[in-house]
This record gives structure tokens, sequence and C-alpha cells, in this order.
């Protein structure tokens, strides 16, 4: 049975956000796909609409020539296609036999679970991965025992059981080490050549020369061309990755003296998706911190608020600390821009000035003084131009930008001599973008150390002049000078080898 | 490996803690109240027990899939109003076999209520069966204004007098065990605790995870009806609109002293039944220990709570020494 899938111009939007403008990709049995792309660019979306998982605004699934439309998981798992997801998946209660066969449970008696089939039929799958996998992976584990490594072959055999025709691998090799990925590459030329197709995502080079025969490439939700492996390298995927015209910003912080003092110095932190991350930082200085989403950015943010166990050195000002709780942090003067503001950074049905003052509680006495209080808020609000109704206007009535300012604020009014940003202008106008690059320069010459993740690459390179760049929770490159460069960035986050290109 | 092998059938057989927690209050128990153990008190005890057992057997099902049912208690009080308006000391075994048939569907009917405002209008399980135990409540008040009832003497003399010299209790507990050990073999059973341990993993596998949390509520209703019978038959048919209204919280602790997590997807209906046991055996104890009558419900609650809190606090003082 051959299998020959084109996606022909998927449009997807979430809200009034475009995740997929124009999504296009073709595949057939016996190949690998390789989908690639930068972050937000649509990738996931994209795999998401072939699976069924979510249903497309527009566009066409056509399936050996005839439209298609699966409005379920279960309607594209009847056709034979299915993905690894890298989360989600598994019921953590349930043991890996449970888990593999859940909803397509070999029965006795059409009732009844077939448990000894089932065992059987999982040790012959987990059997695919031996000798790359402990003893612990049995079919009667349960699966939250499982560490991530042996969660994700479980996914994998899951995906596995209904024999699809065609396999998404979405970023299926993150939590794998390099043996488990060995095996997994030469699984997946096994099934090509029993004629499945597979579409492969990940965010390392490497293995896309090393396993797929195709790749395309998507920027913006928007598919932007499909090169044969072969014929191709490393520079010209990460070109076809990048706008051609990207437009830095002209606010470009000052290099900061060698003589400014250190304010944080990190040797070989870990903790949470962190592994051996050093680096220092001084004052004045914008450190940028980039790469691909979820490579330990916001760990690593989170590590330095104390909000996360750590391992590791943290000095502040010269001075070691060994903080259990943010509190511990603030302390140190340390503030923490979250990058999910509704969540974590704001009472989003509480008043402005109760946010604002939410970190500063202590500094207007025990009964409150509210005319000093009032007096800060308005001038914080001043400062950062807020556009507002009243002091006492809950913050879910602001816009993003707004509502951004707000976290910010009640931070600054503390005056905090370290700044950490987890990706501060995400869902932030263009026109408020503009006035917190102002803002970040005027704190960076007051002399305050800020550590800037954004998932933004423009604004990386157009703001810092050292960026550290993120993969797998260590630091992949530090990019200074003449290589602060777009496609520099990219190639790091990617795992690409510079100096060496495939003819 | 023989540590890890005891830890898994630990974390397989949940309720194994609670049987160990419930011989050690019957050894109390058996300090304090020497003739526990004899036929004519264990009948007497258990008997008053069926009830409960039955609606945290529903709770159970409800709480695995991921859900909680704060409506069973007045459920049960709407139930047994219903059933004692039709029953008489004079109906007949046809008109009596009719109003169980009835109540029975009356009170899945109340489940399902449940279960498609949780599932479909995806509202609180909390709040949603908070609201409706007031409906309940508020219809039983309707049928049994004053306290009241009765049923044919013969039904009840039966359910008193223990079958071949074993509690009547013990075939209720056999037959409860009997259906959980098939369902528990079922795809449903598969599909349930999946719902209840992650919504969103068992969908995207291709659960149908709404039609599941329904179900539960059903379960819930239908023990409830079950409940309401078996109340009716130990009183003899003498009921009041708030017989059962306190059943609610009871038929939780029993769920969670039984080992199951309130959180869902773990857990299975024998524990309920042993957690029902436990919060009887904790009550015998502290009327036969001599507590002053006022101190009771003090005490009670008190027990309750660290048992409640038993493991939760385990696992603190465990990670504090692991620092």
């Amino acid at each position: 049975m051959t299998l020959q899938l084109s996606v022909r111009s998927i449009v997807k939007r979430y809200g009034g956000v475009v995740a997929l403008r124009d999504g296009n990709l073709d595949i057939q049995s016996g190949e690998v796909v390789s989908l690639i792309g930068a972050n937000g660019s649509g990738k996931s979306t994209l795999s998401k609409i072939i699976t069924g998982v979510v249903a497309p605004n527009g566009g066409q699934l056509l399936l050996n020539g005839h439209p298609v439309h699966f409005s379920n998981p279960q309607a594209a798992r009847g056709r034979g296609i299915t993905a690894v997801y890298q989360e989600l998946s598994l019921v953590p209660d349930m043991t890996v036999a449970e888990n593999i066969w859940l909803a397509h449970e070999p029965l006795r008696l059409n009732f009844r679970v077939n448990r000894k089939a089932m065992r059987k039929n999982t040790e012959d799958l987990i059997a695919l991965f031996d000798g790359t996998i402990s003893e612990r992976l049995q079919p009667d584990t349960l699966v939250t025992v499982l560490p991530p490594d042996e969660r994700q072959i479980v996914e994998i055999l899951k995906a596995l059981s209904i024999d699809p025709q065609l396999l998404i691998l979405d970023e299926a090799t993150a939590s794998l080490d390099s043996s488990q990925v060995n095996r997994l590459f030469s699984l997946v030329k096994q099934w090509q050549a029993a004629g499945k197709a597979i579409i492969f995502i990940t965010h390392r080079m490497d293995e896309i020369f090393r396993i797929a025969d195709k790749a395309t490439v998507l920027r913006n939700g928007q598919s932007v061309g499909t090169v044969d492996i072969a014929s191709t390298s490393e520079r010209e995927i990460v070109n076809m990755m990048i706008e051609s015209a990207a437009t830095p910003d002209d606010i470009k912080i000052p290099v900061v003296s060698e003589d400014a003092p250190v304010r944080l110095d990190v040797q070989n932190l870990g903790g949470g998706r962190v592994e051996d991350v050093s680096f220092t930082l001084r004052d004045g200085e914008l450190l940028g911190l980039g790469g691909l989403h979820g490579q330990g950015q916001e760990d690593l943010l989170l590590a330095l608020f104390g909000a996360i166990p750590y391992t590791g050195r943290v000095k502040v000002s010269g001075k070691e600390v060994h903080y259990r709780h943010p509190r511990d942090a603030m302390k140190y003067d340390i503030a923490f821009v979250p990058g999910d503001r509704g969540r974590e950074g704001l009472l989003l049905v509480r008043s402005i000035i109760e946010n604002f003052q939410l970190p500063s509680w202590n500094k207007y006495g025990m009964l409150h003084n509210q005319d000093a209080a009032q007096r800060d808020a308005h001038a914080m609000a001043d400062d950062l131009q807020l556009v507002y109704a009243g002091m006492q206007t809950p913050v879910n009535s602001l816009s993003g930008g707004n509502a951004q300012k707000v976290v910010l604020g009640k931070w600054l009014l503390r005056h905090p001599k370290l700044l950490l940003l987890d990706d501060p202008t995400k869902g932030v106008d263009v026109g408020t973008k503009g006035e917190f690059y102002a803002l970040l320069k005027r704190l960076t010459e007051a002399g305050t150390a800020i550590l800037f993740y954004s998932s933004d690459d423009d604004e990386l390179l157009g703001l810092c002049n050292r960026v550290l760049v993120l993969q797998d929770g260590r630091v992949r490159d530090t990019l200074t000078g003449e290589r602060l460069t777009h496609s520099e960035l990219v190639a790091a986050s990617m795992g690409a080898t510079n100096n060496h290109e495939v003819a | 490996m023989k540590s890890l092998n005891l830890q898994r059938v630990f974390a397989r057989n949940t309720y194994l803690i609670s049987f160990i927690l419930l011989v050690i209050v019957l050894g109390i128990n058996y300090i304090v109240q020497n003739n526990v153990f004899e036929l004519r008190v264990l009948n007497n005890n258990l008997r008053t027990l069926v009830p409960l057992m039955l609606l945290a057997v529903g709770q159970s099902i409800v709480v695995i899939g991921g859900g909680l049912d704060l409506s069973v208690g007045t459920l049960v009080s709407m139930l047994s109003a219903l059933l004692i308006t039709w029953v008489t000391p004079d109906s007949t075994p046809d008109q009596i076999l009719l109003a169980v048939v009835l109540v029975c569907a009356a009170g899945m009917l109340a489940g399902l209520v449940n279960g498609l405002v949780v599932a479909y209008l995806r509202l609180q399980p909390m709040i949603t069966t908070y609201a409706t135990s007031f409906i309940f409540s508020g219809i039983a008040l309707l049928l049994l204004p004053r306290p009241g009832g009765s049923i044919p003497r013969d039904l009840s003399t039966f359910y008193r007098s223990p079958l071949l010299d074993i509690p009547l209790a013990f075939y209720a507990i056999a037959l409860l065990l009997l259906f959980w050990s098939v369902l528990r073999t079922t795809r449903y059973a598969q599909y349930l605790y999946a719902t209840g341990s992650s919504g969103a993993a068992a969908y995207a596998t291709g659960v149908p995870v709404r039609v599941v949390r329904v179900t539960t509520y059903v379960w819930s209703g239908l023990f409830a009806a079950l409940a309401s019978l078996t109340l009716m038959l130990s009183t003899g048919g003498a009921s009041q609109a708030n017989i059962g209204d306190d059943m609610t919280l009871d038929s939780i602790v029993a769920v969670v002293l039984g080992g199951t997590r309130l959180s869902g997807g773990q857990g299975g209906i024998a524990g309920a039944i042993i957690g029902v046991m436990i919060l009887r055996v904790i009550r015998n104890v502290i009327f036969f220990a001599a507590v002053p009558t006022w101190s009771q419900t003090l005490v009670n609650a008190l027990i309750i709570i660290a048992a409640l809190a038993g493991p939760g606090l385990i696992r603190l003082i465990r990670r504090s020494i692991g620092r």
C-alpha cells in the first residue's frame, strides 16, 4: 500500500494570531522529509493539522490525490497517519503496555482487555530498542517512574503500535541519548525501506543531513521551499530560514567597558533543563540569551531567581549566594520578568496600583502609606508612558504592551541592580517595543545589569553586544562583534557546524 | 530489586496501606470493645455500613475519572423519599420491583445531568454537583415534608438476618468486588483511568474523554440509588428529607482513606470499601473509649484530618530529611 500526501496552502489562526498562512508539504511512501523552521514558523501546527489534532481554517490535504478532512486524531489514525509527540500523549499513572495500546487494546470476547497479548506485543516493540534502554523499561512499569528518554521511546513505540503508513517524529530525538538516536535512525531507514513515509521535525542540523531525503523549510508560517538534502548545504538551509531583509534596530546599547564591576558570575550552573552553563555579566551590560524555544533559557532565568533548585556556583557582586526562594534573590536586588505575564507576572483582576506595590509592600510600612505609594506608582507610570484610565483599573483591561509595562514597573520600583527578562516583548505591539528598547538603554546607562532572553532574533541582534545561544540546556555558542549576525545565530540555534559546508 | 518490587506492589495496589491501617484500628477497637468480632455485633456493624459502601464505590469511580460528586448525599435523601412514597407496607412484590427500577433510573438520570453539565458545559465538578445537591435536597423536602414511611416487615427482617451464618453485608462486598474485577478488565476501565490521569493525553490518543466523564456520574447516580435502597431496608423504610445529606463527606473521606488520590487516575473500589470500614471503626472506638458525647464530633474530625494528611506529611518529612 503506497501513500502520497500533499498539503496545500494550509491556513491556521489561533484567535487573531496566524500560526500558519501558507503551509505546503509533499511526501510519499519510502521518503523521509525533514520539516524545519525557526521559532513560531508553524512546524508543530502543520504536523498537528496532518494528524487531525487541530482543524485548519483553510487549505487542503490530499491523500493519494483525494481531498481528506480529519476532524480528530482517530480519523487520521484510521488512515495510518500518526505522530510521536514531544509531550502530552502519555498517561502517567498507567503502565507502558497500557499506554501503548490505549484505545486499541487487543480484546478477548470483544470486551475484555487481553492483557497477555498486550504484554507480548509490548515486549516485541520494546525489543526494537534493546541495548539502548535500561532494565526498568518493561510492559508493566508505570510511565511516571521512567526518565524522559525512556518516556520518549514509549511514545515512539505507541505511534508504531498502529503500524502507521505516515509517521511524524516531532522533535523525537530531543531527549534521547546518542545510542538511542542511532537506533532510531537505523529503524527509520528500515521503515523507509518497508515503504513507510516519515516526516522528521528536529532542531539539530546534523540529524537532517543524516536521515532526511528532502527538507521543507517554513518561515513565519509560510513554506518557502523544499530542497534535496543530497544537493544542499547547511548554509543554504540557514539562508532559507532567515528573512532576507532583517532590519536591526538603531538603538544599539554601547559595549560595556572591561573594568565595569561584575554583577553576576555563574559557574557550571545546572537545574531544570539547564546543564553546565557559565558566564559573567557586568554592570550596565545587556547580555542576550538566544536559541530556539525551550532550550533551557527559561529555566536558567528561574534558577538565577531562586525559583527552581540549581547546582553550580552563582556569585552576585562577588559574593557567593545560595538562595532557595525568590525572596532570597530579591534581597540581592534581583528582579525577574516572567515569560507568561498573565500567569506569573500579574494579578490580572487586581488594580494597577496593587500590582505595582506587590513586591514592595513593606517599603510603605505596616499601615501602608497610601500617599507615598500613590506618588511612586504615578511616577513609575509616567516614566513607562503607561496608558491607563486610573490607578484602580484592573490589569486585565490593559493591552498586552501596557500590561507588560506594569510587570516591569513593579520590579523597577524596587530599583533592581540585576534584571532577568524572559521574552518581555512577546505579544507586545511595535510601538511599545520601541519604548522598551529605549527603556533598556536607559537602565543599562544607569548601570543595571540585564540578562535578556528573546525569541525575536532581530531584537537580540539589534540590542545586544553579546548573545549566548542555548541548545539542549547548554551554551552552544557565544556571539560577539562581527559574528553577531542573523545567520550565525540561526546556525548556532540549530547546532550547525559553521566551517563545514557540504558541496 | 526486591525493594523496587515492593514499591511496585504498593504503587499498583494502593489500598494495601489502607488495609494495614484497618487492621490497626480494628486491633484498637478489639481492646476497647471485646465482642466486636461476634457474629451478631459484626452483622449489626457491617449492615449499617452497606449504604455508605455503595455510595463510596460510586464516588470512587467519579474520583478515578478525575471528578468529584458532592451531590451523592442529598441524592440518597431524594431517592429514599421517592422510594417510600411509592412503597407501603402493603405493596405487592411487583409494585416494589417497579419502584426499585424507577429509583435506579432516577438516580442514573440525576447522574446524567451532573455528567452532562461537567463534561459538556465544562463547569467545575465541585461547583456543579454542589449546586445540583440543592436541587435534590429540595425535591426530597417536597416529597417528604415530615419524617415517615415504612416497607413490608418481611423485607427488613430478611435484610437484618445473617444468611448461612454469614452477615448479609459480606455478600454485598463480594458482589461489589466481583463487579469491579469484571469492569477492571474492560476497555472502559482503561479509558476511565486514562481520562482521570491525564485528560489531554487520553484525548490525543483517541479516548472519548467526555463520554467517559459523563458515565462516571451515571455510575455514581446508580450507586446512590442502591445506597438509598439498602438504607431503607436497614431503617425499615423510616426516612426523612435529609437522611443521606451527611453521607457526602463520608463517601469522599472513605475514598481518600482507601488510598485513592483525589486528583484522579488512580485507586480502586476495594480501597473505598476498606475506607468505609476504617471510618466506622474509628467512630466505634471513639464511642467505646468513652469520649464525652459533646467532644465526639471534634475527636472524630481530628482523627480523619490526621488520616487524610498522613501521606502528604510522610512525603514532606521524607523530603526535608533528604535535603
